[in-house]
C-alpha cells in the first residue's frame, strides 16, 4: 500500500520536470543565499567578539569600585598584582592580566588628540589574546621608550613608525606630567578604544613616572570557558567591580541581539516565499490532477492516501531543495569560512563600527537544522490548501460526464 | 444482492434549476445478472448507475449490498466499500496516467494488500485473456483506445469484485472493439460470476445483455 502511495508521489513530483526543477532551483538557491547571509552576519559579531575579548575585557573584567564611572588612577585595585595570582589558581582559568589606563593627551609636532595610555605587560598580553597578530607594523621589539599606538591615532596624529609622541597626564599627585615615546609599532584590533584614542607601553616604562605602585592596576581581565566563575569571583572580591564580557561590553550584546532578530527576519521572508513556492507548485499540479483524484477516489483510493501522496510529493520536492541548498550553502559557507568576503573598498566603514573589512563566515550546524525542519513544515503546509479542494469532491463531480 | 427502496435523487433542490432526476426507483439485481439500464440520453442512466456505485449521494431512499444498507455511510466506508466488493468501468478509461498497464491492473489488487506473487499471477492471466500481454510495460497514453479500455476492464475485474459497473463503455471504441470487449464482459461474468451491470444506449450491448431495464424521465418504465 505504501509502497504504491511512494511510487505515485515520485512519480508525480516529476511529471512536469521543468515545474519540478525550477522549484528545486529555487528551494537551494533561497536557501543557499539566506545561510551565507546568515553566515556573514554571524561571523561579523563573532569577528567582533572575538577581537573584544582577546584586546580588552576577556570573559570577566575586574576594576576598582567608582573606577568605570570616573577613570581616575585613583580609583585602581591596589593588590592587583596578589589579585592575579589568587585568580590564576582557580580552576577553569586559562589566563588573567593587569592593566593600568591613564587618560591624558598625545602628541605630536603636527596635532593632538584625547589619548589613553595602558601599561601592559606584552607576555600577558600575549598569552590572553595572541596580541601580536593586531600588530600591522614594527614589532614588540620597543626598546627604551618605545610605544605602540593604534592606527588610527597615528592617522590622526600623522605619525609614522619611529615618530615621537609625548603624552601628557596627571600623576598620582595631581601634578601634570609628559613623557616622550617613539612609535616602534602600529596596531589594528578593530577595538574601536584601542585603535583610535591609544597608547600601549610596557608598565616598567610608565609606573615610576607617574608615581604609582607596581602592583596596582587599573583593570583585570579574565579569560575562561567557565560562564559560572563569574559568580565565584564576586563572591570572593565583594569590594571590587567584576563584570561579564556582556556587562562589559552592552552594545555588543545589542548588536549580537539585532543579528538574531535580522537572520530571523530573513529566515522567515526566504521560507515564506519557499512556503509560497511550493504552494504555487503544489496548487497547479494538484488542480492538474482533479480528474486523476476523482477517477482514484472513485477506485477505492482513499482521500487520506491521496493527502499521504501529494504531502509526500510535497515534502519530496523540499527534499531534494534542502539537499542541493546545502551542498551549494555549504561550498560558499567553506569557501568564505577559509578566504573571506573582501570588502576593503568599505574599511574605513567596518573600521568605524569595530568590524574587520574582511568578513569571514561562521558554519553552525543549527543552519541546517532549523532550514531542514522549516522546508518539512512549509511543505506540508503548502498542501494544504489545495487537499482541501479534493476533499469537497465527491468523484461525480469529476467524472460525472464520463462514467 | 442489490436492491434499491424509493430512490428519489434531485439535483439543484429548492433552486428554479431543480431536477428531479430519479424518482422512486425501486430495483433488484441478484448475483451473476448480466443486465443494462438503457434509454434515451438523460434519462438517468448514468445517475441510477453513480447512486448504485456510492459515488453520489442519493436524495432520498435506500441501497441494500446483500442486505447491509449502504446509502447512508460514511466516505471513508464508501470508498473501502467500492474498493473491496466494486468494479467500474469509464467510458473515458480513466486510467492512472503515470502508471504502467501494469501498475494499472494492479493498482486496486494493491490497495487491497495483495502479495506481489499474486499480483504478478493475476495480471498475466488477465493481460492473456485481454490480449494485452505486451504492452504491460507501456503508458496508457501510448495505448490506442480499445486497449485501455481492456486495461480498464483489467483492472476492474482483477480482484474480483462483486459487482462491475460499466457506463457506455463501448462509446468510444469502434464496432469491432465493442464486439471484443463484450464478449470479454461476458466470459467474466460466466466464468467468474461477477455481477455486471451496464449503463448503454448501444444495440449492440443492449442485445447481448440477459436482463434490460428501460429508463424514462428518471423512472424504470420496463425491466
Amino acid at each position: 500500500m505504501y509502497k504504491t502511495i511512494f511510487s505515485l508521489a515520485i512519480k508525480n513530483a516529476f511529471l512536469r520536470r521543468i515545474r519540478a526543477s525550477l522549484l528545486i532551483l529555487m528551494i537551494a538557491s533561497s536557501m543557499s543565499v539566506m545561510l551565507v547571509i546568515e553566515g556573514l552576519y554571524d561571523g561579523m559579531t563573532a569577528s567582533m567578539i572575538d577581537k573584544a575579548l582577546r584586546s580588552d575585557s576577556g570573559e570577566v573584567t575586574i576594576f576598582a569600585k567608582d573606577y568605570r564611572l570616573k577613570q581616575y588612577i585613583k580609583y585602581s585595585i591596589k593588590d592587583a598584582d596578589k589579585i592575579k595570582k589568587e585568580l590564576k589558581e582557580l580552576n577553569d582559568v586559562k589566563s588573567v592580566l593587569t592593566r593600568f589606563k591613564i587618560n591624558g593627551l598625545a602628541g605630536s609636532a603636527k596635532a593632538s588628540y584625547p589619548s589613553d595610555l595602558i601599561a601592559v605587560d606584552f607576555k600577558d598580553e600575549e598569552e590572553f589574546g595572541e596580541f601580536s597578530e593586531f600588530i600591522k607594523e614594527g614589532s614588540l621589539k620597543l626598546g627604551k621608550n618605545g610605544c605602540i599606538i593604534g592606527k588610527e591615532l597615528a592617522k590622526n596624529l600623522k605619525l609614522r613608525l619611529n615618530s615621537k609622541v609625548i603624552f601628557t597626564s596627571r600623576d598620582v599627585n595631581n601634578n601634570i606630567v609628559s613623557k616622550l615615546f617613539r612609535i616602534k609599532a602600529i596596531i589594528q584590533s578593530t577595538n574601536i578604544n584601542l585603535d583610535s584614542k591609544t597608547l600601549l607601553v610596557p608598565k616598567e616604562a610608565i609606573y615610576k613616572h607617574i608615581g604609582l605602585d607596581n602592583s596596582s592596576a587599573t583593570q583585570i581581565a579574565v579569560r575562561t570557558d567557565n560562564e559560572k566563575l563569574i559568580d565565584t569571583i564576586k563572591e570572593k572580591y565583594p569590594s571590587l567591580d567584576v563584570m561579564s564580557f556582556w556587562q562589559y561590553n552592552p552594545l555588543l550584546n545589542q548588536m549580537q541581539d539585532s543579528m538574531i532578530i535580522f537572520n530571523s527576519i530573513t529566515f522567515a521572508i526566504v521560507m515564506g516565499v519557499v512556503f509560497i513556492g511550493i504552494l504555487g507548485v503544489m496548487y497547479v499540479s494538484i488542480l492538474d490532477r482533479i480528474r486523476e483524484f476523482g477517477i482514484m477516489l472513485a477506485v477505492g483510493y482513499s482521500y487520506k492516501y491521496i493527502r499521504y501522496q501529494v504531502m509526500l510529493e510535497a515534502v519530496v520536492l523540499g527534499l531534494i531543495g534542502f539537499i542541493i541548498g546545502t551542498v551549494l550553502s555549504l561550498v560558499f559557507l567553506y569557501y568564505l569560512h577559509i578566504y573571506g568576503l573582501d570588502m576593503s573598498e568599505f574599511s574605513d566603514g567596518f573600521a568605524s563600527f569595530g568590524m574587520s573589512s574582511i568578513l569571514y563566515t561562521e558554519i553552525k550546524t543549527a543552519y541546517f537544522t532549523s532550514i531542514f525542519l522549516a522546508i518539512i513544515f512549509a511543505s506540508i503546509l503548502s498542501v494544504f490548501l489545495p487537499l482541501r479542494k479534493i476533499k469537497k469532491l465527491t468523484p461525480t463531480d469529476v467524472i460525472r460526464n464520463s462514467l | 444482492m442489490i436492491e434499491l427502496k424509493n430512490i428519489q435523487k434531485y439535483f439543484y433542490k429548492g433552486e428554479e434549476r431543480e431536477v428531479h432526476a430519479l424518482k422512486n426507483i425501486n430495483l433488484k439485481i441478484a448475483q451473476g445478472e448480466f443486465s443494462v439500464l438503457t434509454g434515451s440520453s438523460g434519462c438517468g442512466k448514468t445517475t441510477l448507475l453513480n447512486a448504485i456505485g456510492l459515488l453520489d449521494k442519493v436524495s432520498s431512499g435506500e441501497i441494500y449490498l446483500d442486505a447491509k444498507e449502504i446509502a447512508h455511510l460514511s466516505d471513508e466506508q464508501k470508498t473501502n466499500l467500492r474498493l473491496n466488493k466494486m468494479g467500474f468501468v469509464f467510458q473515458a478509461y480513466n486510467l492512472i496516467p503515470v502508471l504502467s498497464v501494469k501498475e494499472n491492473i494492479a493498482f486496486i489488487m494493491r490497495l487491497q494488500g495483495y502479495k506481489e506473487s499474486d499480483i504478478d499471477e493475476r495480471v498475466n492471466e488477465l493481460a492473456e485473456l485481454l490480449e494485452i500481454k505486451e504492452k504491460l510495460d507501456y503508458l496508457p497514453s501510448l495505448l490506442s483506445g480499445g486497449q485501455q479500455q481492456r486495461v480498464a476492464v483489467a483492472r476492474a475485474v482483477a480482484t474480483k469484485p462483486k459487482i462491475i459497473l460499466a457506463d457506455e463503455p463501448t462509446a468510444n471504441l469502434d464496432h469491432k472493439n465493442s464486439e471484443s470487449l463484450m464478449e470479454m464482459m461476458k466470459q467474466l461474468n460466466e466464468k467468474e460470476n461477477i455481477t455486471i451491470l451496464f449503463a448503454s444506449h448501444d444495440d449492440y450491448v443492449v442485445k447481448m445483455a440477459k436482463r434490460v431495464i428501460h429508463l424514462k424521465d428518471g423512472e424504470i418504465t420496463e425491466q
